[in-house]
C-alpha cells in the first residue's frame, strides 16, 4: 500500500469515527465547500455545496480529501461557479495568524531553506539567498512549541487588546480554532460585521496590526525644533503605543540596548543606541508624570523617533495574515477536518481553554489535535527522504534530528506526521 | 453621563423640513410618499407654490453647474420637502452620472452646512438616531484625550461616539488620513467623533443618498421622461436644467474627449487604481485629497503635460483652472514620487480586486507562482504593460504557453 493510501485510509477512519460530532459551521447551507484531494495532478476543487452536515460526512467517508475547507462567506448559491453568481450575502470576518509569515526567532533552528539558484542552504526565513540574493527558495518549515506559543501569544494579544476592549466584540461571537500546522483561526460570527466590504475590513485590518499609522495625527510634531510626542492619556493607539513605551523603559538597560541594536527590532546604530539609554530615564519620569510632553533625547529628530515609534508599533499589533481578512471569498479550514500536511486536526478551542491549551502535548484528550496517537503503542519504520529533518519535539518526546537515508522506526503519530510533511516514507 | 435616549424617539416636522433626505420622511409624509412620481409632479406643479419649488430646484442646478460652494437663497420652510422630493426626480430623470454627481456634492454640502449652524446639538442626536446610526450621546461631553502644547493643556472630548461599522460604512469613501480608524479612538466599538466629524459622515450619506437616483433601467427612464413630460410645469423645468446643462457642457467636453488616449494610448498601460480615478473624474464624482495628489503625481512621473493633468480636474465639482494650473505646476517642480502598491491599498486606492487585473493579482516574472514577484509601484505596472506591449505578438505566444503550463501542472 502506498503512503498516500495509507494516509487517505487513516483520515477516512478519522472521519468514520467523528461523523456523530462532527462540528457544524454556522449557516451550513449558504458555505462553500473547497478539497485537496490526494492525487497530486488535481488542483483544489472548489463551489461546492452541502444542503445537510450528513452530506458532507458521506463526502469525506467517499472521498476522504487532504484539506477541508469552507467559506467565510455566505451564499444563496454557494455552489454557483462564478462569484458574481453566487449570490454573496456577506462573510464574517476572518483573522489568520500563522507564523509562516512572520520572523520567529525558533526558525533559525527549525525552518531550512535550500536556494535553487546556487546551491546554498540554511535556517531561518530569509527573504533572499545570502549568497547569491536570488529568491528562489525550496523550504521545509518545520513547527515546534515556541512558534506556536507566539502564535498563541499574538491571538490573546488579538482578543484581549483589541477585539474586546476596543471592538467590543463579545466572546460569543469569537470562534478561535488551532489551524492543525502553525497558527490560529478567529472567525467573528456577527450579523452586523458581515456587511462589511473589502476596504472596509482593510481598515479593521490596519487598526489591528498598525500599518499605515500616522504619529503625526496621533500628536508627534516638531515645533520649531522641539519634538512634542504622543499621550498615554489619548485613548486608542497613543496609549497602546506609550504603554509599551513605558514597559520597554522599565527594563534593565543592557536588555533595551540589546533589543535597540537588534536588526530584527529597532536596528539603531550604536550612537543612537547610546544616546537612548543615557536619556532612558529622564524620558521615563516624563511620560509618567506626564506634566510635559517635549521629547528630547539628544540626536532624535522627527525621523529616529518615527523609527522607534515603528518599532512599538510593530510589538503592539497584530502579526496576521492580511490578504485572509479583507478577501471576502476566502475559503478556511473546516474546524474538526485534519491538516494534510501534519495529520493534526483543526482543532476549535473556546477562548477559556486558549490559555491552557498545547497543541503539541495537549492534556485535554477532548481538545487534542493529535489525533492518531496509537493507544496500543503502534510504532512504523520509515526511511527519511529529505536531506535534513529538524528535531520535532511531540508529546513531550523528541524526534530526530535525522538524515536522509536514515530509517528509523517512530510512534504512529510521528509516522504520520513525517509522512504527511511528504519527509520520509514507509518501508 | 451617556445618554441614549435624549430627543423624540419621533422625529419633529420641522427637522423633516429643514433635512428632508431623513428616512422619517417616507412616515412623516405619508401622503406623498405613496404617490406614484407623475402624480406627485402634477400635484406639485398645479398647486400656487408651483414657481417657487421650481425655481428653487433650478437654483440648485445652476450652483452645481457653476461650482459653487453653497446653494444661494437656500431656504428652510415646508416646501423644502417638495424641493427635495423634485430635485431627486429631476437627477433620476437627467440620468447623467456628472450632474447627479455636480448636485450631489453641493446639495450634501449645504447639508453639512445647515447641520453646522444647528444650536441644538439633540437635533444632531435626533438625525443620528433617525439614520439608524448607532451612536452614543455624553452630556457633557465625554474626555477621550489631551493635548499639550508647551504649557498648554487642553482636554479633548467629545459628544458623540459612533458604532464602528457604521463609522466604516460611512467614512469609507473618505480616504483621508485623520479618518482612518487606526489615527482614531476606538472604545468598546465605538469611534469618540467631534460634531464636526460626525456632520461630515451624515454629509456622505446624503451624497450617497443623491446618487443613488442613478438608473440602468432605460426604458423606465424613457417611459417615465415621456409621461411626466406631459406635465408642462416639469417640462418647462426639466428643458431649463437640460439647456443649462447643455451650455455648461461644453466646458467639459475636452475632458471627456480626452481619452488619454492621444499618449501612445497610454490608457491601456495604466493601472486599474488610476483608470479608477479617471472615471471617477470623467463621471464628474469628487475626488478625495489623496486620489488627487496621486493622479497628478503618477501622470507627471509619465510625462503627461500639465495642461493634460488640470484637464481632468475640470469636471470636479470645486474645479478652479487658475489655482488648479498653480498647483499641478507645483508638483511638476517638485518632482514627487507617485504613491508605492501599499500605500494605495491603505488608502483603499488600489482597485486589483475590483477590476480582478491579473499583473496587480498575481505579479509577474516566473511562471512558478511561488516565484513571481509582486508588484510594488504603480510605475512599476506601466513600465511592465509597456514591455509587454512592445513584445506584443511574441508574448501572447508566451502567455499562452504558460496558461497550458500552468494547466497541467500539478497541485502543491
Amino acid at each position: 500500500m502506498s503512503d498516500i493510501t495509507y494516509l487517505k485510509r487513516l483520515f477516512q477512519a478519522y472521519y468514520q469515527e467523528e461523523q456523530k460530532t462532527f462540528p457544524q459551521v454556522s449557516s451550513f447551507n449558504l458555505r462553500e465547500f473547497g478539497f485537496i484531494p490526494w492525487e497530486k495532478k488535481v488542483y483544489m476543487k472548489r463551489h461546492v455545496k452541502f444542503e445537510h452536515p450528513k452530506e458532507l460526512s458521506d463526502y469525506l467517508l467517499r472521498d476522504t480529501p487532504r484539506h477541508l475547507y469552507s467559506s467565510g462567506s455566505v451564499y444563496l448559491v454557494p455552489d454557483a461557479r462564478e462569484m458574481e453568481n453566487k449570490n454573496y450575502q456577506g462573510c464574517d470576518l476572518i483573522i489568520d495568524i500563522d507564523v509562516d509569515h512572520f520572523y520567529t526567532p525558533c526558525k533559525e533552528k527549525h525552518d531550512l531553506w535550500y536556494c535553487k539558484e546556487c546551491d546554498a542552504e540554511g535556517t531561518g526565513m530569509p527573504e533572499k539567498c545570502p549568497e547569491c540574493k536570488k529568491s528562489k527558495f525550496s523550504k521545509l518549515n518545520w513547527v515546534c512549541d515556541d512558534c506556536l506559543n507566539i502564535a498563541k501569544n499574538e491571538i490573546k494579544k488579538l482578543i484581549y487588546n483589541f477585539l474586546i476592549p476596543d471592538f467590543g466584540i463579545s466572546e460569543e461571537d469569537m470562534r478561535i480554532a488551532f489551524s492543525g500546522h502553525r497558527g490560529y483561526h478567529l472567525k467573528v460570527e456577527s450579523e452586523e460585521l458581515r456587511i462589511l466590504n473589502s476596504d472596509e475590513r482593510r481598515e479593521i485590518v490596519d487598526y489591528l496590526t498598525g500599518d499605515n499609522i500616522s504619529f503625526d495625527l496621533l500628536g508627534l510634531i516638531d515645533k520649531t525644533g522641539v519634538i512634542h510626542g504622543l499621550l498615554k492619556e489619548n485613548l486608542g493607539w497613543s496609549q497602546k503605543i506609550m504603554r509599551k513605551v513605558e514597559e520597554l523603559l522599565h527594563k534593565p538597560k543592557t536588555e533595551i540596548e540589546k533589543m535597540l541594536l537588534d536588526e530584527n527590532q529597532f536596528g539603531f546604530k550604536q550612537n543612537y543606541a547610546t544616546s537612548f539609554l543615557n536619556y532612558k530615564d529622564d524620558f521615563l519620569e516624563l511620560i509618567t508624570k506626564g506634566e510635559r510632553n517635549v521629547w528630547a533625547i539628544e540626536g532624535f529628530g522627527l525621523t529616529m523617533w518615527k523609527k522607534f515609534l515603528k518599532e512599538i508599533v510593530k510589538q503592539v499589533g497584530i502579526e496576521l495574515d492580511e490578504p485572509v481578512s479583507i478577501d471576502i471569498h476566502r475559503l478556511i479550514r473546516y474546524p474538526g477536518s485534519l491538516h494534510g500536511k501534519t495529520g493534526f486536526k483543526v482543532q476549535e478551542i473556546s477562548l477559556k481553554e486558549l490559555e491552557d491549551f498545547n497543541p503539541l502535548d495537549e492534556v485535554n484528550e477532548k481538545l487534542d489535535p493529535i489525533v492518531f496517537t496509537s493507544k496500543k503503542n503502534l510504532t512504523r519504520k520509515l526511511e527519511i527522504t529529505e536531506n535534513t529533518i529538524p528535531m520535532t519535539k511531540i508529546k513531550g518526546v523528541e524526534y530526530g534530528p535525522y538524515s536522509k537515508g536514515e530509517i528509523i522506526d517512530v510512534p504512529h503519530h510521528i509516522a504520520v506526521f513525517l509522512l504527511c510533511k511528504e519527509v520520509a516514507k514507509s518501508i | 453621563m451617556k445618554n441614549e435616549v435624549i430627543g423624540a424617539l419621533s422625529i419633529s416636522n420641522e427637522l423633516i423640513n429643514r433635512y428632508p433626505w431623513l428616512p422619517s420622511l417616507k412616515t412623516i409624509y405619508k401622503d406623498i410618499g405613496e404617490k406614484p412620481p407623475t402624480e406627485f409632479i402634477s400635484e406639485i406643479f398645479s398647486n400656487n407654490n408651483s414657481f417657487q419649488i421650481a425655481n428653487r430646484v433650478l437654483k440648485i442646478f445652476e450652483a452645481a453647474f457653476n461650482n459653487m460652494e453653497e446653494i444661494s437663497d437656500y431656504t428652510i420652510d415646508n416646501l423644502n420637502v417638495h424641493v427635495y422630493l423634485l430635485l431627486k426626480i429631476i437627477l433620476y430623470a437627467l440620468n447623467n452620472k456628472v450632474i447627479t454627481n455636480r448636485a450631489a456634492n453641493l446639495y450634501s454640502k449645504n447639508a453639512y452646512n445647515d447641520m453646522e449652524r444647528e444650536n441644538s446639538i439633540s437635533n444632531i442626536y435626533d438625525i443620528c438616531h433617525d439614520l439608524d446610526l448607532k451612536i452614543n450621546f455624553y452630556d457633557p461631553p465625554e474626555p477621550f484625550g489631551l493635548k499639550i502644547i508647551k504649557d498648554n493643556r487642553e482636554k479633548l472630548k467629545a459628544n458623540f461616539s459612533i458604532h464602528y461599522i457604521d463609522y466604516l460604512k460611512l467614512a469609507s469613501n473618505l480616504r483621508d488620513e485623520y479618518r482612518k480608524l487606526t489615527n482614531n479612538t476606538l472604545i468598546n466599538g465605538h469611534v469618540f467623533v467631534q460634531n464636526k466629524t460626525l456632520i461630515r459622515l451624515i454629509q456622505e450619506y446624503v451624497r450617497n443618498k443623491l446618487l443613488s437616483e442613478e438608473t440602468d433601467d432605460k426604458a423606465s427612464l424613457k417611459s417615465f421622461i415621456k409621461e411626466a413630460s406631459k406635465i408642462q410645469g416639469f417640462k418647462v423645468l426639466y428643458d431649463k436644467i437640460f439647456s443649462l446643462w447643455e451650455k455648461r457642457k461644453e466646458e467639459f467636453d475636452f475632458t471627456f474627449k480626452l481619452d488619454i488616449g492621444s499618449k501612445e494610448k497610454m490608457v491601456l498601460l495604466l493601472p486599474p487604481c488610476v483608470i479608477e480615478i479617471l472615471k471617477k473624474a470623467e463621471e464628474g464624482q469628487n475626488l478625495v485629497h489623496h486620489e488627487r495628489l496621486y493622479i497628478v503625481w503618477l501622470l507627471l512621473a509619465l510625462e503627461y503635460p500639465v495642461e493634460y493633468v488640470v484637464n481632468i480636474f475640470s469636471t470636479l465639482p470645486d474645479f478652479d483652472r487658475e489655482k488648479t494650473t498653480y498647483q499641478v505646476e507645483y508638483a511638476k517642480r517638485k518632482n514627487y514620487t507617485p504613491y508605492q502598491c501599499s500605500t494605495l491599498k491603505s488608502l483603499g486606492l488600489c482597485m486589483a480586486d475590483k477590476y480582478k487585473d491579473e499583473l496587480c493579482l498575481t505579479g509577474y516574472g516566473s511562471q512558478d507562482p511561488s516565484e513571481r514577484k509582486k508588484l510594488k509601484h504603480p510605475l512599476g505596472y506601466v513600465r511592465i504593460k509597456k514591455y509587454r506591449s512592445d513584445r506584443g505578438e511574441e508574448y501572447q505566444k508566451y502567455l499562452a504557453k504558460r496558461e497550458l503550463e500552468e494547466s497541467e501542472k500539478p497541485n502543491e
